[in-house]
């Protein structure tokens, strides 16, 4: 067994990503609360919540980390209220509808392209080529199977709202179902403008053709829009959110679940969140590529398949200094941030007593921050100096071949820059969901069948006569 | 008559919502990064940073005291009679000094019954109460402990009071005190 694994790394790494990736994924989750949250107060001239922390003895710190423990007090609280079922609801499907739509959103990520395929000597000899997907699972079918993964999460809307035996769960749901079905036409339709420039519903090949040729942002302003604005549909997200129309409909389709089941759907709203944001920097914003547009070789002159990543095992020595000293400048700036608010407090604190404990708060974060930003920027000069990957290329036939160790990092590299990607979306969510007030449902209605659809439609028509001119 | 007001008229661009989309997201994000950036927030961190009340903002009340350090109150049950949510009870007994005829054995306040009218506070003829604290929160873990007595109404030192405030620095530890005490030993003021 443990020879077995020696002898495939490979494969071994390919059995890993299922479990990893929902994992690393799942990371993102109480970092996007947070955003949320902490999101909402900046825009809305508040602090936001900052006050739960965790006591450490030992130093005699009052940790509060930004508010990122009010995940933990949350969760607790959310895991201990009393499971309380209402008497008038179908117990069976009341119970499990919760869970749907974190099962379709984790799914999703099966689909998306983490990193390059990986080339690799294999067979006995070591003079074949093995290929690792980015993917999970490498489907022809590709974005179709996800739209159709990501279209069922409605079914756990819509479900929950049905056995809830409430009128207004039941409105919920219903508008929820209703604005699905309007939404994934023009969802559809205006991917498949990106669709038809790249000749493949793969999405390792839409994410390649970008590497190849450029963003998809760039070649298909139009379709990126809708394909936005889609999602925020899909995702109910404001200013689509009146599947929960608080002010109309009590809280929609959770009206009637509480504690742990309505923190699974929470969870599963953010998931989705998550999941679209991967998506939409996977279709239109190039996945996993470094930059907008193909790079010159110098090594090699063979027509590579995947200039961008090439590029990248070539040179990456310098991208990932680049990286770590983009993280380390990042951290030493929110570093120095932090010395202005540790003044702020040390200004207005109530008493000595709480000014003492804020400001060793504060100098704990500026110290940990800082050395963890000079230690990025250190390995980052190790990293621009030390490593020369081009060395290491070997070729088998008219394939060149990079070490296990060079693929690792490159994986590690790729899934950094999409997940970076990820999270600038993540943010727009948030930015709009607290700048757009919410639609009326008949305005929802009368954009996405009058004015989207037939945009996306126009937007088609025109792709495909240009691509064909130009080809 | 009635006057009509025309319902504003939207332009083009208003209509079609695209533009005003940006416009808003740029004034969010202009909120979004002064806040993240200067941290310096409009509204206040409040159990960490209190509020600045002004001295005339009715608050807690205190109990005046004379330079031996006695309150000043007379039990004349003026106040009591004022306060229309009866939280202030009074005991009176008969003070040891011949030029005062009572005092009060017990003088409690109800915090939880207080509406901090400061009818008590105008109604005292002798400028016993007053509500200048600025003591705005009041926590306490029972209801016990919300009802103030003597002793914690008279637990105040001058120095937290202006020097203006000649009344409060004629209590013991005060600027004026030394003076005020001759004065009320001889028994001419009080």
């Amino acid at each position: 067994m443990f020879d077995w694994i020696l002898a495939n790394p490979y494969a071994v790494a390919g059995l890993l990503l299922p479990i990893v990736i929902p994992l690393v994924v799942f990371q993102i989750l109480p970092l996007l609360v947070l955003i949320e949250r902490r999101g909402a107060a900046f825009i809305q001239d508040r602090a936001g919540p900052n006050r739960a922390y965790i006591y450490i003895p030992v130093i005699g710190v009052k940790l509060r980390a930004f508010g990122m423990i009010y995940n933990a007090t949350d969760a607790v609280k959310l895991l201990f209220k009393e499971n309380f079922i209402p008497p008038f609801v179908h117990k069976g499907w009341y119970l499990f509808a919760p869970g749907i739509p974190v099962i379709t959103g984790l799914l999703g990520l099966a689909l998306i392209p983490w990193f390059s395929p990986m080339l690799y000597a294999a067979g006995a000899a070591g003079d074949s080529v093995g290929r690792l997907s980015g993917q999970m699972i490498e489907a022809n079918s590709g974005i179709l199977m996800l739209f159709a993964i990501g279209s069922l999460g409605v079914y756990g809307v819509v479900l929950g709202s049905w056995a809830s035996n409430s009128k207004y769960s039941l409105l919920g749901g219903m508008r929820a179902s209703a604005m699905m079905i309007s939404y994934e036409v023009s969802m559809g339709l205006s991917v498949m403008g990106m669709l038809l420039l790249v000749g493949s519903l793969s999405l390792t090949d839409i994410v390649e053709w970008q590497g190849q040729h450029t963003w998809g942002i760039v070649v298909q302003p139009i379709g990126f829009l809708l394909f936005l604005v889609s999602m925020f549909a899909e995702c109910n997200r404001n200013p689509f959110d009146v599947a929960e129309g608080e002010s109309e409909l009590v809280a929609g389709f959770h009206t009637e679940f509480n504690g742990v089941k309505f923190m699974t759907f929470m969870t599963a709203e953010y998931l989705h969140v998550i999941a679209a944001s991967i998506l939409l920097a996977t279709v239109y914003l190039g996945g996993y590529q470094l930059l907008p547009m193909p790079l010159p070789l110098d090594g090699f002159n063979a027509p590579w398949v995947d200039l961008d990543s090439m590029w990248l095992k070539e040179h990456l020595g310098i991208v990932f200094a680049l990286m770590l000293a983009g993280g380390g400048a990042g951290l030493l700036g929110f570093a120095y941030l932090l010395t202005g608010r540790r003044r702020i407090y040390q200004n207005n604190a109530a008493n000595d007593v709480l000014n003492a404990e804020r400001s060793k708060e504060y100098s704990l974060y500026i110290v940990a921050f800082s050395l963890l930003g000079l230690g990025l920027l250190a390995g980052a000069g190790a990293s621009a100096l030390l490593m020369d990957t081009k060395a290491t290329a070997t070729a088998i036939g008219s394939t060149i071949i990079f070490p296990g160790w060079v693929n690792a990092l490159t994986a590690f590299v790729q899934f950094n820059i999409l997940i970076a990607k990820a999270l600038l979306f993540c943010w727009l969510f948030v930015w709009v969901r607290w700048t757009l007030p919410r639609f009326r449902y008949d305005q929802i209605m009368a954009l996405g069948w009058k004015v989207m659809l037939n945009i996306a439609l126009v937007n088609l028509l025109a792709t495909a006569v240009i691509a064909k001119l130009v080809r | 008559m009635a006057k009509v007001i025309p319902r504003p008229q939207l332009s083009f661009w208003e209509n079609i919502y695209f533009v005003e989309i940006f416009k808003g997201l740029s004034t969010t994000w202009g909120h979004a990064q002064k806040n993240l950036i200067k941290g310096d927030f409009p509204t206040r961190n409040y159990p960490d940073e209190l509020p600045d009340l002004p001295r005339d903002y009715r608050a807690r009340h205190r109990l005046m005291k004379r330079p031996d350090g006695t309150p000043r109150c007379v039990a004349c049950f003026m106040c009591s009679t004022a306060c229309p949510a009866r939280c202030i009870n009074i005991v009176a007994e008969e003070s040891t000094r011949l030029d005062i005829e009572k005092r009060p054995a017990k003088f409690e306040i109800d915090l939880l019954l207080c509406v901090f009218c400061g009818f008590c506070v105008e109604a005292c003829p002798c400028d016993a109460i007053r509500m200048d604290t600025t003591l705005g929160v009041m926590v306490a873990d029972n209801r016990a402990e919300f009802v103030l007595t003597k002793e914690k109404l008279m637990d105040w030192a001058p120095a937290d009071y202006p020097a203006t405030d000649t009344q409060s620095q004629k209590a013991p530890g005060g600027s004026l005190h030394a003076q005020a005490l001759v004065d009320f030993n001889s028994g001419n003021k009080h």
